[in-house]
Parts: C-alpha cells; structure tokens; sequence
C-alpha cells in the first residue's frame, strides 16, 4: 500500500504541484512546435491530464526513496 | 543542427540571463514584435527532471524581467522560422494574453482529502452476487458525487473568499481520488505573496482537507489555454 499524498510534507507536494503545471500547462506552440520529454522520469501523459500526473510523480519518488 | 527548447514568449526587447539550460546558449527566437526565449542544443537531449525545474527557474528570471508567457516544458523548435510561425498561428492571442497575464503571477491551492475513499466507496471492491455489485456500485457513485458536491463548495468558497474576480481563477475539482481541489490564482506582481499567505490561512480552517498553498510561480495555468490545442 502506497503512502496517501495527505501524509507527504508541504515541499514535497509543492514540488509535485510545480512539476504538473511544467508538464501539463503553460503555451502550446502551434504549427513546427514539437513537445517532447519522453527522457523525464516524471511522465507527461496528455495535456488535459493534471494531478493524475503528479500522482504518478509521487508513486515514483515512494519507489526511489 | 540545432534545436531551441521553448522557455517563454515575450515582446521584443529586453535584458536575457546569461545562459540557457546546462549553460548553453539562450537565444531570442524573432518573430516580428513577439518572440521567444529558447536554450540552444546541438542536438535534441534527453530532458531529465533537474532539466524541468532549471527551465522553471529560468522563466521565473524572464518573468522577472518582462511580462512573459510561459511555454510548456519539453516543447521544441527547429528554427527561428518555425518559431515565428508559431508566433503568427496565435499572435492576437498571445498579445493579448501578455497584457492580460503577463506580469502577474499564479499562487496555486490543492486540497487533498484526509481520508481517500476505500475501495469499496470506489467502487473497486469485490462482490459475492449480482445484487451485492449493483448496490456497491450505487453506493459508490453516491459517495463519489458527495464528493465532488464537497470539493465544488470549497472551490467556490475560496474563489469568493481570495479572488476578487473570478476570471483570475482556475480549478479543477476531483481531479484523482486523493485531490479534492487544484486551484489557481492569479495575483498582481506584488500582491501575489500577501494573496498566499491569506489563502494558507484559509485552508488551514477548513475541515476534512489538507490544503498546501505554494508559489507565486509564473501564470502557467493562464498561459495553457492559448495553444492550438486549448484548455480547461
């Protein structure tokens, strides 16, 4: 059983805050733009995806730890 | 050949930090009045996650020194031609979204439930007959709408409480079964530390969550909706 995201402290989750919105927000370029992060190990999944992502972010740091 | 990773777009003109990611070069990609700040690699990299915050940190420096749009980490340009047409797809967008959020920053709220629903409040458990599914499925879904009722109160009652305007917010409720609430703010320069610290005040009250207040970071989720591909 995974530690809940409740039970992580405030840094960690800010980190997890800070690392969905560099993945799933800010300025889509249009038109010759490529996203690409396949090498981050925080997994980008779509770009309607938020905190599904930082879950997964967590699951890992758990599993790094 | 090289490539240009996207950090922010901003208006022509102004001082550039010294380097780009890893130390390479930071370029000014011109796209008319618009453009965009980029690292310059000689070939496109495998990003790591030291390489998503060093661009975080190096917005923040852009954004500190000109209104800026954040651009989305890991989006990559072949060329200043391929920049400028990005510019040109969304430019009355992107000048407008400059004036609007450019020199402000996002103060982001996420609450989190004390208690995650088990299993059997999501449904998940395993059941002996037909009847006994049914009904944990009823009653799962009740649980889960309870929920979400719970989560678009709170939104509502700290988007009233901490924005004046409610445009200057964004949220999404229920987004995972732990996260009740992903909220943004949007905040003056210079507001945006006063704004945090009433926001931790008022999470800190609320029952049945833990909220965790953080920023101000740079507009991230005010910059999203103006790609090709939209937004929340």
């Amino acid at each position: 059983m995974t530690e809940p995201l409740a039970a992580l402290p405030d840094e960690e989750l800010t980190v997890l805050d800070l690392a969905d919105r560099l993945l799933n927000r800010g300025v889509v370029l249009a038109g010759e733009a490529t996203i690409s992060v396949a090498g981050v190990d925080l997994i980008y999944l779509g770009l309607n995806v938020i905190l599904t992502a930082v879950e997964t972010i967590a699951q890992h740091e758990r599993r790094t730890r | 050949m090289s490539r240009y990773l996207a950090h922010v777009v901003a208006r022509t003109g102004g001082a550039p930090p010294p380097a780009g990611l890893r130390g390479l070069p930071l370029r000014w990609l011109d796209g008319g009045d618009l453009g965009i700040w980029a690292t310059e690699w000689s070939a496109e990299p495998t990003l790591t996650r030291e390489d998503a915050f060093a661009h975080h940190d190096l917005v923040g420096v852009l954004c500190d020194g000109a209104p800026c749009l954040p651009v989305r980490f890991g989006t990559w340009l072949a060329d200043e031609r391929a920049a400028r047409r990005s510019i040109e797809a969304a430019h009355e967008r992107f000048a407008a979204a400059l004036d609007r959020v450019g020199d402000r920053q996002e103060v982001a709220v996420t609450l989190l439930w004390r208690d995650a629903l088990s299993p059997e409040g999501r449904g998940h458990a395993v059941a002996s007959s037909g009847t006994a599914f049914l009904e944990r499925r009823r009653a799962a879904h009740a649980a889960t709408d309870e929920r979400r009722r719970e989560a678009e109160a709170l939104a509502a009652r700290l988007g009233s409480l901490l924005a004046a305007d409610q445009a200057d917010v964004r949220h999404e409720t229920c987004p995972s079964d732990e996260v009740a609430l992903s909220m943004s703010l949007l905040a003056r320069r210079g507001e945006a530390e006063a704004l945090k610290a009433r926001a931790a005040t008022m999470v800190a009250g609320l029952s049945g969550v833990r909220g965790v207040v953080s920023g101000p970071w740079p507009p991230y989720s005010f910059s999203e909706e103006l790609g090709a591909t939209g937004g929340r």
